[in-house]
């Protein structure tokens, strides 16, 4: 297997600027070729989306219709409907909880509901580019065994951190479905869970990145 | 700060003395309970008080039985992790007539009635605002409901406003006045942090009922709409359910560690529970429904006391009973001592006990020492 690179046989000790421009060079050339690849679109695109509207859910702006009202109390009883709040720009920054903020609009479609929170979509939609491209990077990897020598169980791993970073939309809501009883120190691990996935990720896709012999991908 | 104690008062009122201030024959509205106490008629309990602060919000000399230190209070206390007015209270409420909506079966509202002013707060509402800073017939109150100990509370809250801390203790929300930023766990109506550290907030009753109930017993009440001023997913509970009953509300389990353990019973059984200075009692609230009266002591002081039942609106009352009258259920009302005069529940001429309704872990966890009358039932009630 063609693994080694030339970047490669940099040591991280001994010359680390360039063992660490290196690693983000064949971790950008790891990306561009995967991408390239249709499989590697396919699999971004498919994360992509899945992992956004999954934030969504796990931030509960994104679901079905409650049950609470048999009438018209809410006035949103036609099958499209936005309302948006009065005061959209003092309200989009308000912070509400760790990396959650308030939610300007609410799109009702039958009985499907979304919060619109400007913020969070734009945090949503990052965590699932990074995602996307970590498992589309590792996709490729996984079906070209002669580009690569990392095993197929790295594109799972490399989901991890990504779920990870879904914890910290719920909060101690969270506990509550899988049936832990929070403490001071699980909420406080619980607070960093968003940054601590965004570097895990981060370096998950490096670590990916590093393994793929771009001359393969290529 | 100044620190005042008040001496103990001599006794409990006599029935024909507390018949004046109890509205004999009728109903009391939901303020009533509180204007005996502010006025110190029916206080006998002597507990210590503090004084107020001009910055915050009105108190009562009297203050409620506390069976632990503040400093361990504040030691317990937890970061819910929504940080302060991350859950942001609602400031301007809306209502509509309660006879212009619909709500599903045994939805649950909160009932507040204040000078022929009835109003409804719908749980699935406050259960994302836990907070609202309203007025009622004129005097700026606020509303307040914690949904981890299932409880609904109600306060004066005079030129100031109260937020959401956004920490816990035993699971319940601790308050922040903005006038003195003291904390105040809800259930215990008293700062355990800040200038008014101590103090107790002047509390009026909330009554946790079901829409169609308050309804049919308020046909004119307003409704608060979820018109917050922000924007939620309202018919969505992030806990659980009510309508039917599930998730947080129907486990035994608990999200938070409680401060005292209970003995037994469900954890989310809902008791009546009622405090006064020297003690804490709990009545069962399913079988307060089911039998009607239930009688028993605050916490060992020897305190006796009767809890009677509204069907109507599946709720309880609670009164001191000093002198032992019997207390028997006449129809939809109570007679006492044998006289068939057909007393209301809310209005039994007796010295009447704020009481709401709470789970039963959360009412064990803040009073340890609170006695407990009748049978030990499942989650919820009315089922």
């Amino acid at each position: 297997m063609g693994a080694e690179t030339e970047s490669s046989t940099d040591s991280p000790l001994a010359a680390p600027v360039a063992w660490t421009v290196g690693l983000v060079h064949r971790t950008g050339f790891a990306i561009r070729a995967s991408l390239g690849r249709r499989d590697g679109r396919v699999t971004f695109a498919v994360v992509w989306v899945a992992y956004f509207l999954a934030y969504a859910v796990g931030l509960d702006h994104l679901g079905l219709r409650g049950s609470a009202l048999t009438g018209t109390a809410g006035g949103r009883s036609s099958a499209v409907d936005i309302v948006v709040v009065s005061d959209p720009l003092g309200l989009l920054t308000r912070r509400v909880a760790p990396f959650q903020y308030e939610p300007i609009a609410l799109v009702t479609v039958g009985p499907i509901e979304y919060l619109f929170a400007p913020v969070n979509v734009a945090i949503g939609l990052g965590l699932a580019a990074l995602v996307g491209v970590t498992l589309a990077v590792s996709v490729v990897a996984w079906r070209g065994p002669a580009a690569c020598r990392i095993g197929a169980g790295a594109g799972a791993a490399a989901g991890i951190p990504g779920l990870l970073s879904g914890f910290v939309c719920c909060g101690p809501t969270l506990l509550l479905v899988i049936g832990v009883q929070a403490s001071a120190g699980l909420l406080a691990v619980m607070q960093w869970f968003l940054p601590i996935a965004v570097l895990g990720l981060v370096a998950t896709l490096l670590w990916v990145g590093s393994r793929v012999d771009p001359a393969a991908v290529g | 700060m100044t620190y005042t104690r008040r001496a103990a008062l001599a006794g409990f009122a006599a029935l024909g003395a507390v018949g004046v201030a109890g509205c004999l024959g009728g109903g009391r509205d939901s303020f009533g309970d509180s204007d005996a106490a502010r006025d110190g008629e029916s206080d006998a309990d002597g507990g210590e008080s503090v004084a107020g602060d001009p910055n915050g919000p009105p108190t009562v000399e009297t203050a409620y039985h506390v069976p632990y230190e503040f400093e361990t209070l504040v030691a317990e206390s937890l970061d819910g992790g929504v940080g302060k007015d991350g859950i942001p209270s609602v400031e301007e409420p809306s209502y509509r007539p309660i006879s212009e909506v619909t709500y599903a079966e045994r939805l649950p509202v909160f009932g507040v009635e204040h000078g022929g002013d009835a109003r409804a707060y719908p749980q699935h509402i406050l259960s994302h605002h836990e907070i609202v800073n309203d007025e009622i017939d004129g005097e700026p109150v606020s509303v307040t409901y914690c949904p981890l100990t299932g409880t609904a509370q109600g306060f004066r809250r005079g030129d100031t406003s109260f937020g959401v801390s956004g920490r816990l203790v035993n699971s319940n929300l601790i308050m922040y006045d903005r006038g003195t930023e003291s904390w105040w766990p809800q259930m215990l109506a008293t700062a355990i942090d800040g200038p008014m550290t101590g103090a107790t907030l002047d509390e009026f009753r909330v009554v946790w009922t079901t829409a169609e109930a308050w309804a049919a017993r308020h046909p004119d009440s307003l409704v608060m709409t979820d018109d917050t001023g922000f924007l939620r997913r309202y018919e969505n509970d992030p806990y659980g359910s009510y309508a039917p009953l599930g998730g947080y509300y129907a486990q035994d389990r608990t999200m938070f560690p409680a401060l005292a353990p209970r003995k037994e019973g469900h954890a989310k059984s809902v008791v009546i529970g009622a405090r006064t200075g020297r003690g804490a009692v709990a009545f069962d609230k399913q079988t307060l429904l089911d039998d009607r009266v239930l009688t028993g002591t605050v916490g060992e002081s020897g305190e006796r006391v009767v809890a009677v039942a509204d069907t109507g609106l599946s709720t309880g009352y609670v009164y001191r009973n000093p002198d032992d009258l019997t207390v028997e259920s006449d129809g939809n009302g109570y007679r006492i001592g044998g006289e068939s005069d057909g007393f209301a529940a809310d209005g039994l001429p007796l010295d009447s006990v704020l009481a709401f309704d709470a789970m039963w872990f959360a009412w064990a966890g803040f009073y340890p020492d609170t006695a407990f009358v009748g049978e030990h039932t499942g989650a919820g009630y009315g089922r």
